[in-house]
């Protein structure tokens, strides 16, 4: 059989991972392992665990690549959605074990917190910059305390003062606008070109 | 707010989703959420979306160190299963725990079974229709409408609700399938294939009926092929008794679909030769 990873799709590169061709994986790592990467530390500002979360991210694909549903997004997506998900685990473990020791939450929100300098690190797309600096404050802080740092919402109604239904509207509402911002600038869900 | 939620409407679901797509909420209130996303096809998409929007925040663009990959390698190689043309003979058997299963709802057949995939894949084959429906991204696909053929396959049994809507939907093409090369000279012993026909939406999801297709041993698989742009791509699994199958080739304009008899997994680019085909009609 002709294996020609390079031009292959995610699809089909996942389709070769599930037949354990490691040379697969390899590449899908090498299309997003940097993102992978980059998320996990970026969450938990740490290199050690942020390079443990990326191996299992990649393991848990190699040992599980029918949980990848090609229906419900792209790979890189899919890929980033489970980072995301172990990176706030071990935040929020962290958290919970520090808890005692820190009562800074709310000082972090306004004075320590400063993601406007970690976006610009993140070298992202010049246009998901523009969207997210676009977006109001009210709607801009909560989604990167969510997103970015791992809190719940609840965490982040009690660090901005604001009622948790508002803080869930408002996430809700800053998502939408955002994709509505990167439409209307011609920005695609990362690897949906592929 | 005191205590876990026991139960979730609709509305407070809804109100829920962009948090959940953030990995914001508890655990308890994910479960009840993930549990209402396995029904609720508009929650479904909406969180697709944020997760969709997620990502590109996510994505730096940076790289990964270096020797990260040689760890991850490494670990492969000590858990490495047996390869797999050790694993044929398994399969041949009968083994089921052996046989990995790629693309979830691309692969399992919808009409077979009752597993959380196959919600799974429901679901997105209806998100595919609202989806067709709400969003309208044509792809330029030239098919041509065969009305009488689409209330022929919409009296189907077999088709869910999701999938006659999208029959209904003006937008959605149709393409039949006949017998090629493959079905002759193919290791399955095709005969001559029955009636196969794909739907396309113009989300560029959609799905193959492919029940006509004659049943071959379980080691085997018919897989979905499309040409994207003069590259033969694979679209999904079909397994080796397919049915209504739902299928992505969202992102490219398709040509020709095509299905093979492969090895069960099925293979990244294929030299057999199609057991049916069609072309799409400019």
């Amino acid at each position: 059989m002709v294996v020609d990873v390079s031009g292959a799709s995610d699809a089909n590169l996942v389709v070769a991972v599930g037949r354990w061709h490691q040379h697969a994986l390899a590449e899908i790592y090498r299309r997003h392992g940097g993102a992978v990467h980059s998320l996990a530390r970026r969450i938990l500002r740490s290199d050690a665990p942020a390079e443990e979360i990326t191996q299992e991210v990649f393991l848990d694909l190699w040992n599980h690549p029918e949980k990848f549903d090609p229906q419900r997004g792209t790979l890189r997506s899919f890929l980033l959605a489970r980072t995301h998900g172990k990176s706030v685990d071990v935040v929020r473990s962290e958290t919970a074990r520090r808890r005692r020791e820190e009562r800074t939450s709310r000082e972090t929100a306004t004075s320590g917190y400063d993601i406007d300098h970690e976006v610009w690190d993140m070298a992202v797309a010049e246009q998901v910059q523009e969207a997210l600096v676009a977006l109001p404050d009210e709607l801009r802080h909560p989604i990167e305390l969510a997103y970015f740092r791992g809190h719940t919402y609840r965490e982040v109604a009690v660090m901005l003062e604001q009622p948790e239904g508002t803080v869930k509207s408002r996430i809700r509402s800053g998502l939408v606008k955002l994709r509505t911002s990167l439409a209307e600038r011609g920005v695609r869900p990362a690897g949906a070109e592929q | 707010m005191s205590g876990q939620p026991s139960q979730l409407d609709h509305i407070e679901i809804q109100e829920l989703l962009g948090v959940y797509a953030l990995d914001a909420v508890d655990p308890e209130t994910a479960a009840l959420i993930d549990g209402h996303l396995e029904e609720c096809v508009r929650c479904s998409i909406e969180v697709t979306q944020h997760h969709e929007v997620a990502g590109l925040l996510a994505n730096s663009g940076g790289t990964s160190p270096a020797d990260l990959w040689d760890g991850i390698a490494r670990q492969l190689d000590s858990s490495a299963p047996p390869s797999w043309e050790g694993l044929a003979g398994k399969l041949e058997a009968g083994d089921d725990r052996t046989e990995r299963v790629v693309g979830s709802s691309t692969v399992v057949p919808i009409t077979s079974g009752g597993s959380r995939r196959r919600r799974a894949g429901r679901v997105g084959v209806v998100v595919a229709a609202v989806a067709a429906a709400v969003v309208a991204v044509g792809l330029g696909l030239q098919v041509h409408h065969l009305d009488n053929q689409v209330s022929a396959l919409s009296s189907r049994p077999s088709l869910t609700a999701a999938e006659r809507t999208a029959l209904a939907s003006p937008s959605t093409r149709q393409v039949v399938l006949k017998a090629g090369p493959g079905a002759t000279t193919g290791p399955g012993g095709h005969g001559g294939p029955g009636k196969v026909t794909v739907v396309l939406t113009s989300s560029g999801t959609g799905f193959v009926e492919a029940g006509g297709l004659v049943g071959i041993p379980r080691f085997r698989t018919y897989q979905l092929w499309g040409v994207i742009g003069g590259k033969t791509i694979s679209l999904g699994l079909l397994g080796s008794h397919p049915g209504v199958v739902p299928f992505s080739a969202a992102g490219g304009t398709v040509t020709v679909f095509a299905i093979t008899d492969e090895s069960a997994g099925g293979v990244v680019t294929t030299t057999n030769q199609p057991v049916v085909e069609g072309g799409v009609s400019a």
